[in-house]
């Protein structure tokens, strides 16, 4: 009798262990799409940043999700600069118009504080997908993912600043020669800003105006990144820790715009009105040998991609093959916005909406959408770093990986407070008036004055221990 | 049969024919329109009481403060000194561009009097611009002053001989000179439609008379004709003026506002607030401001114009 209780329980823990594991032998993505067929016939709604980055739900994962599963994609398309108001104003409404989202992760605190995101981790127990989630690189799972502990999103875009160079440009023996005559020093890629001027200036003397320097998307909704990065690469922090005060205005911010205006001379007349198209065009049109973006400037540099139709607004990239990529001076790049996939907190299909981002941001999906040619999600797993199949895309895929690698490991985190939109504005205001000739010092100090009003406003207190959270991530500050 | 025929009465008051012994309905006809009066003003007092009464809670994008906050919105208004800036930069596009609208309207009005050939054509032409979205209008005239493919600096690179690098969206000298060209090429068309119906109708008589009388152009424009177009011309004013008030979507197109916030006007403001900021409570205290202010600015205007007698 004992010995047959002792075989029917050894049984019954062989069967369990045996079961879990056949459970847990597929992958996260196939459990997904095997759990998410029960809602066959429904349809899930996500928002989506309009344009190109649309084009992945639309085109590929959408239909491939319906076809696996019978579940239904509708895509609401949203400008980046209006997809907070629309999550927060349906969230407010409580429609349930949404069920998943995407959502920059510098927002996240905000909306998990608003409760407009639904708290992730019982899903991701359930369905097994903690495993997964951990090779998501560091830097976008560490900082990405959660708030106060837990999980609000999954990171599904490896957003990182590149730099971007003319080797042919650089490597000519002539420019080489002459270069070190004038400098002093090798020409070579810059690693601090004031080479990057030198480099800059002395290249316009010579290919003007057929060619510039550098060009940079000066607008202000990209030029506050810019400056986000420059200015703690220099050693600046935004705010004092203890009395939160901003510090913008610190000698070396008004160095930092100071020098961001002054680099305008040898850039393209009219730069201060270049947007994400028109430095992509000076690029890809080959008159600017220096720019700073994100990685698909490096794929549609190098020509990748551009014969699919999406894609016909796009230059025909005249430098393919010429171009390098490294880090932007001073070592550590803006991690610049960012998307992470995320289930509405009023979503009246949170199990659907909750399967379908976990099934898109997967190993096995993941790896397929970051290689989309039109679409616009970047690596941000490492296996997507070191894919061979994404290495052999064109011949420097290798090298921009591996820059792109680097990126992700030294970025830095975009400023995430509570109400972070509102310190950024004064940025894009502050970078709108530095164009406009004002005293980047009366610049700056305005911008602080309304730094200090808006975290007195929210209560300091409060603020300060959102940031010194934000602050003592390896992110936040070059180490 | 005798006695079964009636005859019915038509009722004076209410209009609608009458049974005879039974009393009219005189209040028939409101009943009929009632539900459209009621669907209108639902429909536009409604979000005007909400919003009085969001105005004096705290609602935000962190905080749903449904309680009484008393005047601590409006308080605010009058230390924002960013909402009078707005208001002075609503002042000064208002004051250029309406008066210029005007004299342009008026000029082509006078141009298209005469029976020209094709006028029909040029007529229509020339109103093609006031059909276009205003933000779709603001989109064009952004690319237009492109500096890398916008034709207008490459125009007035031929004229000066060399390539002009404005920048009119970015330069703090030319910003207010791009949104008022944009504003008065799509709305001059309107001022230029009303005013042509309107001298259009003008007593021929009177102005052949004064000439026969000897009156020169000017004094028969401003003592014959002016008078005579002055109602229809004081409306079109008041349409136009508070349509640049609330101007946003050419701004929105052209600058967001910017550089920094100098073509920030009162609708642009109101909305970064509204919708960027979700000041809600306080956006909506900024709304009754500017409801004040334009009743007391129209009544003034509509006395001064004579529109009320």
């Amino acid at each position: 009798m004992k010995f047959l209780k002792r075989l029917t329980l050894t049984a019954a823990v062989g069967l369990a262990v045996g079961w879990t594991a056949t459970a847990w032998a597929e992958t996260a993505a196939e459990r997904a799409v095997n759990e998410a067929k029960k809602y066959s016939g429904t349809t899930i709604t996500i928002v989506w940043e309009a344009g190109l980055q649309a084009l992945d739900p639309l085109n590929f994962s959408g239909p491939k999700w319906k076809e696996l599963t019978g579940i239904e994609v509708k895509v609401v398309e949203a400008p980046i600069a209006e997809m907070f108001t629309k999550i927060m104003q349906e969230y407010r409404a409580g429609t349930g118009a949404y069920d998943a989202l995407n959502v920059v992760p510098a927002w996240m605190p905000d909306l998990a504080n608003a409760g407009a995101l639904e708290v992730l981790d019982p899903y991701v127990d359930k369905y097994g997908f903690r495993e997964e989630l951990q090779k998501i690189a560091p830097t976008y799972r560490d900082n990405q993912m959660t708030v106060d502990g837990k999980i609000y999103g999954f990171p599904d875009d490896g957003d990182t600043f590149v730099f971007y160079y003319r080797k042919d440009i650089f490597g000519d023996p002539t420019n080489q020669a002459e270069f070190k005559s004038k400098y002093g020093y090798d020409l070579a890629v810059p690693t601090t800003w004031k080479q990057f001027a030198e480099i800059g200036q002395f290249l316009t003397d010579k290919y003007q105006p057929n060619m510039y320097g550098a060009a940079f998307f000066r607008s202000p909704g990209y030029g506050q990144y810019m400056f986000q990065e420059r200015f703690r690469n220099e050693g600046g922090k935004f705010f004092d820790a203890e009395t939160m005060k901003a510090t913008i205005n610190s000698d070396i911010g008004v160095r930092v715009f100071t020098e961001m205006r002054a680099e305008n001379k040898f850039m393209p007349p009219g730069v201060e009105q270049f947007g994400f198209v028109e430095n992509l065009a000076a690029f890809l049109q080959g008159q600017s040998a220096m720019t700073l973006s994100w990685p698909p400037y490096g794929r549609w540099a190098a020509g990748y991609g551009q014969d699919v139709e999406a894609f016909s607004w796009v230059p025909k990239s005249t430098i393919a093959g010429k171009v390098g990529y490294a880090l932007p001076p001073g070592g550590h790049p803006q991690l610049a916005a960012g998307f992470a996939l995320s289930v509405a907190s009023t979503s009246k299909n949170k199990e659907a909406a909750y399967l379908f981002i976990q099934w898109l941001n997967s190993e096995d999906v993941s790896m397929q959408r970051v290689q989309l040619p039109y679409a616009l999600r970047d690596p941000f797993r490492d296996s997507h770093f070191t894919s061979a199949e994404y290495e052999a895309k064109w011949p420097d895929a290798k090298a921009y990986l591996a820059t792109l690698k680097q990126g992700a490991e030294t970025g830095l985190l975009d400023l995430s407070l509570l109400q972070t939109d509102k310190y950024e504005e004064v940025l894009r205001q502050a970078i709108s008036k530095l164009w406009a000739g004002d005293d980047p010092k009366a610049i700056l100090d305005q911008a602080a004055g309304e730094w200090d009003a808006i975290t007195d406003k929210i209560g300091v207190d409060k603020q300060k221990a959102i940031y010194q959270g934000w602050a003592a991530k390896s992110g936040a500050y070059p180490q | 049969m005798a006695g079964m025929a009636q005859t019915n009465t038509i009722d004076g008051a209410s209009g609608f024919a009458v049974a005879p012994g039974r009393a009219p309905d005189r209040y028939f006809k409101y009943w009929l329109i009632a539900p459209a009066i009621l669907l209108l003003l639902a429909i536009g007092l409604f979000p005007l009481i909400y919003s009085l009464i969001v105005s004096f809670q705290r609602v935000t994008m962190l905080d749903e403060d449904y309680s009484f906050a008393g005047l601590v919105n409006y308080a605010q208004l009058f230390r924002d000194a960013r909402l009078w800036q707005s208001l002075l930069h609503t002042a000064i596009i208002t004051a250029i561009a309406l008066p210029l609208e005007l004299i342009l309207g008026l000029l082509m009005a006078q141009l298209f009097l005469e029976r020209l050939p094709g006028r029909q054509i040029f007529v229509s032409l020339l109103v093609l611009p006031t059909v276009i979205s205003p933000i779709v209008a603001g989109a064009t005239w952004r690319l237009m002053f492109d500096n890398r493919y916008g034709p207008i600096n490459q125009i007035l690179g031929w004229f000066a001989g060399k390539p002009v690098a404005a920048l009119w969206t970015v330069n703090p000298d030319l910003v207010y000179l791009g949104i008022i060209l944009c504003e008065i090429w799509q709305w001059t068309p309107f001022m230029f439609l009303i005013l042509l119906a309107a001298l259009s109708n003008v007593d021929k008589s009177l102005t052949d008379a004064a000439e026969i009388d000897g009156a020169g152009y000017w004094r028969t424009f401003f003592k014959i004709v002016l008078p005579a177009i002055w109602p229809v011309m004081a409306i079109a004013i008041l349409i136009r003026g508070l349509d640049l008030v609330r101007i946003f979507d050419i701004i929105w197109a052209l600058t967001m506002g910017g550089p920094g916030t100098m073509t920030e006007t009162i609708s642009v403001y109101t909305y970064v607030q509204g919708f960027q900021q979700f000041e809600t409570s306080y956006t909506a205290a900024m709304a009754f401001l500017v409801i004040v202010l334009l009743t007391v600015i129209v009544t003034w205007a509509i006395r001064r114009m004579g529109l009320a007698k």
